[in-house]
């Protein structure tokens, strides 16, 4: 809710909760719960939790990773090859390297840093928009680690980091998500309470205003990139913790499969696509949803090959509703 | 003149795409030979289409991210359309055309209606086209192709001139003379250039932007009638991999993202540059992989330089860079 208007002491209308992204997201989550639930009595299984909730935690973080760039009033088109990326990375240090699991994870989150911030520097540096740079570094990365691994899978991933994937806890936890809770806590906690969340935010809605009451825009856009290449890092370890193999094609070709989920989380999430407005529980919300609505036509058995366009059309139907809500609450507020 | 000449955003990717082909040529004489460039103006023809097809979004200062959706869904309806339902070729590739039009029309009016984003209508749309493609083929290629496709996607008509450069001269000549010529290609110019200047002086923003989706759904969709002719095969796949070529090649024309510029014969010269890039790490036995990273590297350097163009021009105007 604060993050409808940013501010703390702003009056809080109840018909303003009720149409926030937050509200109707939970409400639209227990819904279609009970749908899938009534047709498909499978749907609420131990098992059928637990693999919701463990492909959940991905989802949520590849729209973390796209939310963070988009708070700039940019986009990283480059997501899915940087956690590809970073994946391969993880992968390679345990299996050729034979490096304990907690340093190769650190070796892949540091890819996934160095080459979000390539990304940042080059926009910040040349001024152009996001969207070219980073459909260009998307090629980039991808055709380096797909030249360097000469397309081949890294399967001799640690056990514990693949036990750590496939764990459960209380029979239908999984570890996974709670990563994700807590990266999600993390990133409320510098967006809401940190200065430098504050001056993140405050560029992304205005660059220009942001850098006339000293702060420095450009370094900032550059810290979101590298926090973008972090998450999307988190991403696709989590991947490989889960499916027990650094795969190149994990997330399609150049990482294309990365781009709806990513725009998905956060777009019905409320994040403002202008910048300057996010909202992480939103975003996770969001990401979940879309990961609630996949499972569910599997298993009502639509066919899988048509899941896809009904993602599409959620998204078409996402952005729709949001500008409905929207004009509806800016003429409450000429009322 | 020498001076316009340098300064037409057609003439720097002419001079390199010349260069190229003497270097190449130098290294390898075999590159000229009839057979090489007969592939290679097969391939410049069939990525010249989705070069345009992004190009035309370009002007009007938009993305389309559905064009390879849209061409695979085009390529897929016109083999399915010859085996399953046994229509003649003629009559299906007009019907693949219309979807792709139609299809183009959908994204411009959600565009135009709504005001939302290109980027997030497109993405969306992507993912329904793609969506109805693989729920249609269950991602299963049509292996029924009749032999008179499959002979116009690959023989020649003069010399090593193959029968699909004919289709892409009509649409460049076409698209050029709309472009420089003709009132609608002036509005679509002014859209990208200013909309609200555009709107102001009488050209209605959203029928320009209809009409220029639907223009780029059709040319998604004849790349890829011509891509199945060329393949010999209707693959669900056909397009999955055009959005870094589709952006290269008008960005390497010196097209500026923000609308309102581009080129028809530098988006050409782009295409056949990177045509010949891909060809030449084929030729020289070079790890074929390298292929994005030379396409990604292509579309840094364009742009680079375009921005380099642009910082000049202002400079000279004696206006300070944003």
């Amino acid at each position: 809710m604060a993050k409808n208007d940013g501010g703390r002491g702003a009056r809080i209308s109840p018909v303003r909760v009720l149409l926030s992204n937050e509200f109707g997201l939970i409400v639209l989550i227990i819904l279609f719960a009970v749908i899938f639930a009534s047709v498909s009595p499978a749907f609420l299984s131990k098992f059928s939790l637990y693999a919701l909730g463990r492909t959940a935690a991905v989802n949520i973080m590849i729209g973390f990773s796209m939310m963070v760039v988009i708070v700039t009033g940019g986009l990283n088109l480059a997501v899915g090859a940087i956690g590809v990326g970073a994946a391969m990375t993880g992968g390679l240090l345990m299996e050729a390297f034979g490096w304990p699991w907690p340093l190769a994870i650190a070796g892949g989150l540091a890819v996934g840093a160095a080459l979000g911030a390539i990304n940042g520097v080059l926009i910040v540096r040349s001024g152009l928009h996001s969207f070219i740079i980073t459909l260009a570094t998307m090629s980039i990365f991808f055709g380096v680690m797909i030249f360097l691994t000469q397309a081949q899978s890294f399967r001799g991933i640690s056990p514990a980091f693949t036990g750590f994937g496939r764990s459960k806890l209380f029979d239908v936890l999984s570890p996974l998500l709670l990563v994700s809770v807590a990266v999600g806590l993390l990133l409320s906690v510098l967006f809401r309470l940190t200065a430098l969340g504050r001056e993140l935010l405050a560029t992304g809605a205005n660059e220009r205003a942001a850098e006339l009451s000293g702060i420095r825009a450009h370094r900032m856009i550059t810290v979101c990139h590298v926090l973008s290449g972090v998450l999307a890092a988190v991403a696709g370890l989590m991947l490989v913790a889960r499916t027990g193999a650094a795969i190149p094609s994990m997330a399609g070709q150049l990482g294309q499969d990365w781009l709806l989920p990513a725009f998905l989380g956060p777009v019905l999430g409320g994040t403002l696509l202008t910048g300057g407005r996010l909202s992480v529980l939103g975003t996770f919300l969001g990401s979940f949803l879309v990961t609630m609505l996949t499972t569910g036509l599997l298993l009502m058995q639509v066919g899988a090959f048509w899941v896809q366009t009904w993602l599409g059309l959620l998204l078409l139907f996402a952005v729709l509703v949001d500008m409905a809500r929207r004009s509806f609450l800016s003429r409450r507020k000429l009322a | 003149m020498s001076g316009r000449l340098r300064d037409s955003d057609w003439f720097g990717p002419f001079l390199v795409t010349v260069l190229a082909v003497v270097t190449v040529t130098a290294f390898s004489p075999s590159f000229l030979s009839p057979f090489n460039v007969q592939i290679l103006l097969l391939a410049i023809s069939v990525n010249a289409m989705v070069a345009f097809s992004q190009m035309i979004i370009i002007a009007i200062g938009q993305m389309n991210l559905s064009v390879g959706a849209i061409g695979g869904l085009a390529a897929i309806a016109f083999g399915g359309m010859m085996e399953v339902w046994g229509l003649p070729w003629p009559l299906a590739a007009i019907v693949a055309l219309c979807i792709g039009l139609l299809a183009g029309l959908a994204n411009g009016v959600l565009v135009a209606m709504t005001g939302i984003s290109a980027f997030i209508i497109t993405l969306a749309s992507l993912s329904i086209y793609k969506g109805i493609n693989l729920g249609i083929t269950e991602a299963q290629p049509f292996y029924a192709i009749p032999q008179a496709v499959k002979s116009i996607g690959n023989d020649t008509m003069l010399g090593p001139l193959p029968w699909l450069v004919l289709p892409c001269i009509l649409v460049a000549v076409g698209l050029w003379y709309a472009l420089e010529r003709l009132s609608i290609g002036r509005a679509v110019l002014a859209v990208g250039g200013n909309a609200h200047a555009a709107e102001l002086s009488g050209i209605s923003v959203r029928r320009v932007t209809m009409i220029a989706h639907a223009v780029s759904g059709f040319l998604a969709a004849l790349a890829g009638i011509m891509l199945v002719a060329r393949l010999q095969i209707g693959q669900p796949t056909i397009g999955d991999d055009w959005l870094i070529l589709s952006f290269a090649a008008p960005v390497i024309g010196g097209a500026v993202l923000s609308g309102g510029r581009i080129s028809v014969a530098g988006t050409f010269f782009g295409v056949a540059l990177v045509a010949i890039f891909t060809q030449v790490l084929v030729l020289f036995d070079i790890d074929p992989f390298l292929v994005q990273i030379v396409l990604g590297a292509l579309i840094l350097w364009a742009v680079g330089i375009n921005r380099y163009r642009e910082v000049r021009a202002r400079r000279q105007l004696g206006v300070a860079a944003p």
